[in-house]
């Protein structure tokens, strides 16, 4: 009996937990038509995806979004549609 | 190339690029389309339970489908069983699309903006495909001399997929 509390919290805190999509450096994606998604995809203004790609470009990754693990499934699978290197994983951070 | 006409996307082709273009989104089809599947559990069919778990061995595949989770592999299997099939399928569907309407060309045609996305969608992923079977790298110097026709094709894929991408954003 006295577990389950102890459970519940264990599994709302890992469900709580952030997840974070990340995308990779590639050498074939151009830059102008991965700036050109993130605005697409996530609405983000000019400006924010431009910094986003310099980001992917120069240090070979970048957090591209974060909310619930499903969400990040969705989009990790929306970027593969667009043919960039997406993957998704829990927040280190 | 594609233009911005008037705030329209324009395409221009000439004989020759649509008898290439033609080609290469059938080596696309071809490339991603799904071989049918054994029926095994019908239920599982319906929802899409029994797509393949294990990452494509064909480099290109592998990049036009990659891991969506990179170091929890019992993910990644999961992830790709319920999404690589409808992927594939989505992928040689666009190609089809774009493919059928080449008879309009040669010539110069406007496009909606639905059609220009997947001529964006479709030339991005001709690229990954033959930029990957060409090892592609960031240095130009690293190019191998022997598949000079097949850099000259990747770099005109390049280029037609940077105009649609200017034509997309100019305003």
């Amino acid at each position: 009996m006295s577990i389950a509390p102890t459970e519940l919290a264990e599994s709302q805190t890992r469900t709580d937990r952030p997840w974070i999509t990340l995308v990779w450096n590639d050498p074939i994606n151009l830059m102008s038509y991965v700036t050109y998604v993130f605005q697409e995809y996530f609405g983000f203004d000019k400006n924010k995806a431009e910094l986003l790609m310099l980001d992917v470009h120069e240090k070979g990754r970048a957090v591209v979004s974060s909310g619930s693990r499903e969400e990040m499934e969705r989009d990790v699978q929306a970027m593969h549609g667009y043919g960039l290197w997406a993957t998704l994983q829990k927040d280190d951070q | 190339m594609f233009k911005r006409q008037r705030g329209i996307v324009v395409l221009k082709l000439e004989t020759f690029e649509v008898e290439v273009l033609d080609q290469l989104f059938d080596q696309m089809i071809a490339l991603v389309e799904v071989e049918p599947m054994p029926v095994e559990d019908p239920l599982e069919r319906l929802v899409g339970l029994n797509g393949p778990s294990i990452k494509p061995s064909d480099p290109a595949l592998a990049r036009l489908f990659p891991d969506a989770y990179h170091d929890d592999h019992e993910a990644a299997a999961d992830f790709r069983r319920y999404t690589e099939h409808e992927m594939r399928n989505t992928k040689a569907m666009k190609a089809r699309i774009s493919q059928s309407q080449l008879h309009e060309w040669p010539g110069k045609r406007e496009l909606t903006h639905d059609q220009a996305m997947a001529w964006l969608l479709s030339l991005n992923d001709m690229r990954l495909a033959l930029g990957t079977r060409l090892d592609i790298t960031d240095d130009r110097e690293d190019r191998d001399e022997e598949n000079a026709p097949g850099y000259e094709m990747y770099d005109w894929l390049t280029y037609l997929q940077g105009t649609l991408v200017d034509s997309l954003t100019k305003n």
